[in-house]
Parts: structure tokens; C-alpha cells; sequence
């Protein structure tokens, strides 16, 4: 029978069939961070003995708000220490630390054909190897770190393949923007989305992640892509990847997962992503996204409008911004602050503008490139790394009633901050926004404001 | 802390309607309120980022059912979305569709998730009392009108008898024997 990827991965994995249609699932990987693993691992303490299936599966970072920035947040990276300390578990923290979808991969730990599951919504970013990743709750990611395994039922399958040829300044981020306005907010659930296409053949690891990011931003179990030379390469040498003959062992593998030709999809959806503009998003779902020159639609939903403080037809370019944030699980790798810094190269931004790299690996690697100097010459803050701003938690809240232009994933109302407005977008439109003080292109900027001469 | 679920078979509620599709966790309880390493006490945060959410809490306090529209807890994994919710007494949400995620969060820690369209939906949007009977997989709305529901059947286990950790813990030996007979890559 021809397989899907999806096929392939799970069916190496199902230890049992249950009732329901569910199945017993083998889980090679945990994830564990600080604000969502503690109650587990307690309840695990308490009532279990303190037992874990494997404490050599599971990967633990302090990520969310590291270093701390309370009492609270401090107790809760402390029972992570401790815990992993007991356990010898792997754990990334101050220092060398990142968001956990940006180290893991960074670090080597997925790879494809693995299955993966954390205790965070964004863990479907791993799915970019050819892995099946999960984000699940904490009682289900105890039950992963207890018994290795997690109950579910098998996801449909649908196979986006994305073709055609991006328009000036489109990136992986719009285009996936794009894709959640095509097949909804709520669109993708039930379902993996596998993609394919020769855009995403094209893609880098990081322009695959960011897609796969966000597929949970249309309500998708996960996002995957095939395995290829990329994967490969980007895995070549990384920390926790064997080398030598180990390494070329897991790569016939590796080949083996591609989706077969003629495996049947529960749903096959053809995106046209030719002459795609930077897109933006207006309202308060990702789905709710038109073009950086667009304007806000005359059917948009009411409740949307209010929290966002605009009216059907308000063009987007018009809207003047209070904040610009690079950052998250999203676009805070390498290449999306090399992009950012190419936009801020010999320009000032007008508004409060933070910069928060990924992992503190991608933080010294742009610093080594240079980076921090074109942002913090552009007068931007350059930080550490962590989750920060982004679920509004600490390091650049946005307030009530302001509008931030953002390169995270969720514009849900409060998301980062309490009566915050945020405009999802691409690192090259924030970047550019943050120097027009209200929502841009590059090309827009490069219209509006000429850069000032660099020199060195 | 971390008991076992209480035993949930049939539930006479009142309810909230929220009138609103898209209901993300963020709403249900912004992150600012992440903090902690226990999971109650939570109720207090209930719906404190949505917009409007605190008054309606307010206007219905011995409300323990929550009727809404689709893709109701949908987004963040955050497990203190039904935590909150359980503290706060809510015993089921009623709603045509939920986050994948938040659906399993509720089934572990026994809050019913019900999903309910067309009629039964618009009869339950209107019903300020509902029952539930968990176990016949129906529910009455004021009206006195009848809806089944369907549950999966290996979670609605958990809800009726609680215990989602302990069934895991008995699945540990076969997942050792199926992980030794694994082939290698
Ligand atoms: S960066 Fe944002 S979306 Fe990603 S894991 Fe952190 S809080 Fe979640």
C-alpha cells in the first residue's frame, strides 16, 4: 500500500490498538520547559514514585521567561533544575538556553521518523524533519514521561502542495500566512498537514519550520515535510546526532520516509503562492490576513474590529504602531535576523523595537555576523533569548490599547499583553515597520525613507 | 493536589452562553497567570482575557456548564485552561467543535467536552439550565428537549472513573516489551 509520511512515522510507532480508534503511541522524545512540565512531574513524584519511563528521552529547557522574572517564575525554573538534576535529565538553562522549537533542532534531537510531543502548542515547528511532533497538555506529557507513549487517534492527512513563484519580498512566513487565510483559522484540525511542492523542495530548515510553526494556527494536529538533502545537511554534525557510519546508517532511513506516489490523502489542497506579497495580519486569529498594502476586509467580524480599534476599509499602511517585536518560536532564527538586519542596515527605527534571538547559539552566531551592532545601531534593544513578549509574559508586554507589529504566531486578543494589538508579520515587514512607525514593506520603506549611506 | 478526577456521571447545570466562536486559552487565561507550579487555585483567572469575560463570569456565578460557539479552546496547549475552568466549578463545555489539544486536556482531567451542533447547539445557547447524562452520552435543555452526544469511548472512561495517570502506569511494562522487539534504524 502507498504511505503518506504521516503513515510511515506512525505506523513505526503504535505499540497497541485501542478502542475508539485510538492507538497506543510510542513517544521517542520529550520535551520539557518550565511553565508547563512542574505540575507533571510533581504529580509524577507524589503518586508514581518519582518514576520515569526513560529520563535519556526526554530534553528539558528553562525557555519561557529565562532568566526568571519573578518569585513565581523563579520557583517554577528551580522544580525544572531540580527535577532534571534528580533524573539526570539533559537540561538547557541560563546560558545556553533558547525556546525549546529553536534548540531542539539547533541541538539535533529531532530528526525524521521520530515522534516528539511537549507540553506546548508550537511543537508541531519539529515536524519540519519529517518527525511527527505534538504539542499536548501536562497531564498527557506526564503520561508520555511515565509511560513513554500518548493515546491518540490517527489524524487525517492533508497534503497542501504549494507551487508557483513568490512575489518580491515574500518569505516563508507569508506564505504561510497565505496558507491560513486559504484554508481557515480552524481549517487544519483534525488533520496533519503534510506539505509539499517545489516551494517548500526549495525551502531552507528554517523557512520549513517556520511554516511548520503554524500549522496549529489553523488548528492542525502538526505540519510535516519530506525528508531530504536539506534535512540531511542541516543534521550533519549537530550535537546530538552520532557521526560517521552511525550518521549514514539513519540517513538510508531517512531517504526510505518519503511520501510514496499514490498515497491517498483525506484532503489534497493546491496553493498558488505566485507573485505573494508580505502579508499582515489585521484582526485577532492568524487567519484574518491581507497583504501589507491591503486593507481591512468590508466583511470582517465585528468582535475582531473592536478589539483591534479599526474599520472595514482602513488601509494597514495607514496604522500607526507603538512597538515592533523580532522574535519567537516563529522567526528568531539566524537567517530571519539576517533578513531583519538587512532591512535596519544604516536606518533608525521610530518606534520601541526589541530583538530576541531564538536560542543564545543563534544569539553568539549573529553577534559573530555582526548583527547586534546593525540593531543596536538602529537603535533597537538587542537581548537575550527567551519566549519573552511574545505570550505577553515578560520583556516587552505590549499595553492596553497599543499596537505591536510582530514576527510571532498569535494575534489572539491580551496574547501579548493585556488589551494589546498585535499585527503578525514577517522579520522584513517589522523590520521595516519599525523604522516607518506605522506597518510596511520593505519596498514600501525603501520608497518612503532611502537608507543613509553605511559605511565600514 | 493532583487527586484523582472526581467521578463525574450526571451533571444538572446551569449554564454560560458565550456567543462566540474562537475562544483561544489566551482568553481563557492569559499567560501572565502561568506562573505557578500547582494546578488549582486557577479559578480566579477565569476568562480574564476575554474581552468582557470577567462581567459575564460575574452576571452568572453559580454557572457550572459553558455553551459556545466552534474552535472553543483553541491554540496555546496550557492545561490550566481547564484547570480554571474545574476550579471555577464548570463541569462541561458545550460547544460544535474544540481545540484538539484542549479537548484531551479537558477528557484527563474529567471536564466534559461536548460537541454539539445545529439545533441542539442553538437549544443550548438559549437554555439557562441544561442536564447532562454522561453516561447515556445525552443532554436535556430547558425546553425539555433531548440531544445525544457523542464521546470517545476510551476517554469518556476517564471522565467516568477518573485515573488517565494510572492507566498510563499499567501500559509501562508492554511499552518496555514493544520498545525491546523495535527494530533498530
Ligand atoms: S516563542 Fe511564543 S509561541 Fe513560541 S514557544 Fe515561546 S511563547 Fe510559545
Amino acid at each position: 500500500m502507498s504511505k503518506s509520511l504521516l503513515d510511515k512515522v506512525w505506523d513505526a510507532h503504535v505499540v497497541e490498538d485501542l478502542p475508539g480508534e485510538n492507538a497506543l503511541l510510542f513517544i521517542d522524545r520529550v520535551i520539557a520547559h518550565e511553565i508547563t512540565t512542574p505540575q507533571g512531574a510533581i504529580d509524577i513524584q507524589e503518586r508514581f514514585g518519582d518514576k520515569l519511563y526513560d529520563p535519556d528521552r526526554i530534553i528539558a529547557m528553562n525557555d519561557h521567561v529565562s532568566p526568571a522574572k519573578d518569585q513565581e517564575t523563579a520557583i517554577q525554573a528551580q522544580v525544572l533544575r531540580t527535577w532534571a538534576k534528580r533524573h539526570g535529565i539533559k537540561l538547557y538553562d541560563i546560558g545556553d538556553n533558547g525556546i525549546c522549537h529553536v534548540m531542539v533542532p539547533e541541538r539535533g534531537y529531532v530528526e525524521p521518523g521520530l515522534t516528539m510531543a511537549c507540553g506546548d502548542s508550537h511543537t508541531c515547528t519539529l515536524g519540519a524533519f519529517g518527525a511527527l511532533a505534538l504539542g499536548i497538555g501536562t497531564t498527557l506529557q506526564a503520561g508520555a514521561m511515565l509511560a513513554q507513549c500518548l493515546i491518540l487517534q490517527k489524524p487525517k492527512v492533508m497534503r497542501i502542495d504549494i507551487e508557483g513563484k513568490l512575489g518580491h519580498g515574500a518569505t516563508a512566513k507569508d506564505v504561510i500566512l497565505y496558507v491560513i487565510s486559504k484554508i481557515s483559522f480552524k481549517g487544519g484540525t483534525g488533520y496533519v498537514l503534510e506539505y509539499h511542492g517545489p516551494v517548500v523542495d526549495a525551502m531552507s530548515m528554517d523557512e520549513r519550520m517556520t511554516l511548520c510553526n503554524m500549522a496549529i494556527e489553523a488548528g492542525a494536529t502538526s505540519g510535516m515535510c519530506e525528508p531530504d538533502e536539506t534535512t540531511i545537511g542541516y543534521l550533519r554534525g549537530r550535537e546530538a546526532q552520532p557521526t560517521g557510519e552511525a550518521f549514514e546508517k539513519k540517513i538510508a532511513y531517512w531517504r526510505s520516509l518519503k511520501a510514496d506516489p499514490g498515497a491517498s490523502y483525506d484532503k489534497v489542497v493546491k496553493i498558488d503562492v505566485s507573485g505573494l506579497r508580505p502579508m499582515v495580519t489585521w484582526g485577532t486569529n492568524p487567519g484574518e490576513v491581507v497583504p501589507a498594502d491591503g486593507t481591512v476586509p468590508a466583511d470582517a467580524n465585528a468582535t475582531s474590529l473592536e478589539y483591534m480599534g479599526l474599520q472595514p476599509g482602513t488601509s494597514l499602511r495607514s496604522l500607526e504602531l507603538d512597538q515592533a517585536f523580532i522574535g519567537s518560536c516563529t522567526n528568531s532564527r539566524l537567517s530571519d535576523l539576517r533578513i531583519a538586519a538587512d532591512v535596519l542596515r544604516g536606518r533608525k527605527v521610530t518606534i520601541p523595537t526589541i530583538v530576541t534571538p531564538g536560542s543564545q547559539a543563534v544569539k553568539r552566531a549573529a553577534e559573530r555576523e555582526g548583527l547586534h551592532d546593525v540593531f543596536q545601531d538602529a537603535g533597537a534593544l538587542w537581548t537575550h533569548s527567551s519566549c519573552g513578549p511574545c505570550l505577553g509574559m515578560s520583556m516587552g508586554v505590549v499595553a492596553p490599547g497599543l499596537r505591536c507589529v510582530s514576527s510571532t504566531n498569535r494575534n489572539f486578543p491580551g496574547r501579548m499583553g493585556n488589551g494589546g494589538r498585535v499585527h503578525l508579520a514577517s522579520p522584513a515587514v517589522v523590520a521595516a515597520s519599525a523604522v516607518l512607525g506605522r506597518i510596511g514593506s520593505p519596498e514600501d520603506l525603501e520608497a518612503a525613507a532611502p537608507r543613509e549611506k553605511v559605511t565600514a | 493536589m493532583a487527586a484523582r478526577v472526581k467521578t463525574v456521571v450526571k451533571v444538572k447545570g446551569q449554564t454560560l452562553c458565550v456567543e462566540r466562536a474562537n475562544i483561544d486559552t489566551d482568553q481563557i487565561i492569559p499567560a501572565r497567570f502561568l506562573t505557578g507550579i500547582s494546578k488549582t487555585g486557577l479559578g480566579q483567572y477565569l476568562f480574564l482575557g476575554m474581552p468582557g469575560g470577567p462581567e459575564m463570569l460575574a452576571a452568572h456565578p453559580d454557572a457550572n456548564v459553558i455553551v459556545a460557539r466552534e474552535n472553543f479552546g483553541c491554540g496555546s496547549s496550557r492545561e490550566h485552561a481547564v484547570w480554571a475552568l474545574t476550579d471555577r466549578g464548570f463541569k462541561a463545555v458545550i460547544a460544535p467543535s474544540f481545540g484538539r489539544i484542549f479537548e484531551e486536556n479537558a477528557y484527563a482531567n474529567g471536564l466534559i467536552p461536548i460537541a454539539l451542533d445545529g439545533e441542539g447547539l442553538e437549544a443550548a445557547l438559549k437554555s439557562r439550565t441544561i442536564e447532562i447524562d454522561v453516561e447515556g452520552q445525552k443532554l436535556t435543555t430547558e425546553d425539555g428537549k433531548t440531544y445525544g452526544f457523542e464521546l470517545d469511548p476510551l476517554r469518556k472512561r476517564f471522565i467516568l472513573e477518573g485515573g488517565f495517570m494510572e492507566w498510563m502506569a499499567t501500559k509501562i511494562d508492554a511499552v518496555r516489551a514493544w520498545e525491546a522487539a523495535r527494530p533498530t534504524v
